[in-house]
């Protein structure tokens, strides 16, 4: 068969394209990315301004290069939700009825693609800032709850992997049958329990203001923390989940090369 | 719906689909390395922390009992699913290989860079060769008790050995203010911690101590006794969160 030079090109261009099951991989991909981008810059503005600046936070600059950039924080968690969750609520799939194999299996895939952007979240708010924090009491005199590391963590990195948890239970309950006709209990635990760790907050500062001014990382005081990551066990029963529905829906499409 | 995979029979995916489900894997492996570097670290930053942290707190007493008890619980945990669902031998190292990367990272980045911690006094400590055995215990039994047993006391038990290279150098006595004191215990007095002042280091108290050099294998035993009772209770754990169950309301 005789291939024109518009053909050749249109098949050069559709071999750079991902699947259809990956269609969303260049979105997940630039999530990484601004997420990346995010924490590093913020890690950035510690290392810059910190020690600087974040020491004492009686001094007139620690209003400008500390509190601002709380205040600037709050104002983006509310927009950032607000954005996320309405947009996935709005666009919400009416239809789930007549929902196709291949375009639920794609859909799996978009769904664990944004538990995967939730768990890069989860890594920076309980992994390297959460020791940072233990790092910087250390240096600091520590005359605040706003902290230059709290005013990150707490209010900035806990609000965003909550948000972005707050996506995947909403995508799911949107797009995917199996969750719109019932609420997954692995993915509601996975979601809601590590949100308790932002609750844990309020326990954790009324300790520390009122009766344990130290930086004791073991102590019972962070315990409520920990017991809210442990319900990130649910990810496994999600996984579970979305494995069986996986095969039964491969089971269900036609075989290609 | 069931999700018993273990019980089924598959002939092997060709073609699209085998691509589809190759494809689903690689994002599923992204997705555990960050879900456990993010949750495993967190657990064990706030139950061991400090005895991880500093090279003042890693003593002979509460350190190698401390550290494979809370460290023997996400491994568990995984391990129940990804044995018991999946025949993954690879929970426990999967686990503790995030683990190491979360804590290097956050020491080399967090300490040292940001506060200037000599990277010496921040060193983590290894549950690598403890977590491996454990895998293999697991693979070769296909037993909850024997791995509980034999898996989680090998656990305890290989921790100090593994790590006695790498800290044996920090326990080596110096002179310093008319006293003995060890050359961890120098670290400790040199950096200033505000947060963590002498009065809350935890090392070697109580009677254990005077039993000089035996106080190590007293601690590994306990905590290989305790270890198998934490492995046991992890595993369900680990199992009742792997929960396939749909609610009608929440």
């Amino acid at each position: 068969m005789a291939t024109t030079r518009e053909h050749t090109a249109v098949l050069v261009e559709d071999k750079k394209m991902p699947p259809w099951y990956l269609k969303d991989l260049p979105r997940y991909l630039a999530g990484f990315a601004v997420l990346t981008v995010i924490y590093m810059g913020l890690r950035i503005y510690q290392g810059a301004f910190a020690v600087s600046t974040g020491l004492d936070s009686t001094e007139p600059v620690f209003e400008i290069y500390w509190m601002r950039l709380f205040y600037i924080e709050l104002v983006l968690d509310v927009l950032i939700a607000s954005g996320f969750w309405g947009y996935l609520w709005f666009s919400r799939d009416k239809n789930l009825d007549t929902l196709e194999p291949k375009e639920e299996i794609r859909r799996y895939f978009t769904l664990t693609m944004w538990i995967s952007i939730y768990t890069f979240a989860v890594y920076w708010a309980g992994s390297y800032f959460a020791e940072q924090d233990n790092s910087w009491h250390q240096v600091a005199i520590r005359d605040t709850p706003f902290t230059a590391n709290h005013i990150i963590e707490f209010y900035f990195n806990f609000p965003l992997y909550i948000i972005l948890g707050g996506c995947a239970w909403l995508y799911a309950r949107t797009r995917l049958p199996l969750y719109a006709k019932g609420i997954s209990l692995p993915l509601t635990l996975a979601v809601f329990g590590p949100f308790m760790i932002l609750v844990s907050v309020g326990f954790n500062e009324w300790g520390h203001t009122f009766w344990f001014r130290e930086e004791f990382f073991a102590a019972p005081i962070h315990w409520g923390f920990v017991i809210g990551v442990w319900f990130a066990l649910g990810v496994g029963g999600i996984l579970l989940q979305g494995t069986t529905r996986m095969i039964e829906l491969l089971d269900e499409i036609e075989d290609a090369p | 719906m069931s999700a018993n995979l273990s019980t089924q029979t598959f002939k092997p995916y060709t073609g699209e689909k085998a691509r589809i489900s190759r494809a689903y894997d690689y994002l599923i492996l992204v997705l555990a390395l960050f879900l456990f570097i993010g949750s495993f670290h967190l657990h064990f930053a706030l139950t061991v922390g400090d005895w991880d942290f500093w090279v003042d707190w890693k003593d002979r007493q509460w350190w190698p009992l401390v550290t494979p008890l809370m460290g023997i619980t996400f491994p568990a945990a995984v391990q129940a699913v990804l044995w018991g669902k999946f025949r993954l031998p690879l929970g426990a190292t999967l686990c503790v290989a995030a683990l190491s990367i979360g804590t290097w990272i956050a020491r080399i980045f967090a300490y040292h860079y940001w506060n200037y911690f000599p990277i010496n006094m921040v060193l983590p400590s290894t549950m690598l060769p403890s977590a491996l055995v454990l895998d293999a215990i697991l693979m070769l039994s296909n037993s909850l008790t024997i791995t509980a047993i034999f898996g989680g006391s090998m656990f305890a038990l290989l921790f100090y050995p593994a790590n006695w290279p790498i800290f044996a150098m920090f326990h080596v006595p110096v002179e310093a203010g008319n006293g003995q004191l060890t050359l961890a215990d120098l670290f400790g007095f040199q950096y200033i911690r505000t947060g963590m002042p002498e009065y809350l280091r935890i090392i070697e108290r109580g009677t254990l101590r005077t039993y000089g050099q035996i106080a190590t294998p007293l601690s590994a035993f306990c905590s290989a006794l305790l270890c198998t009772l934490m492995y046991t209770l992890w595993w369900y754990i680990g199992k009742w969160f792997a929960t396939t169950r749909y609610l009608s309301n929440i």
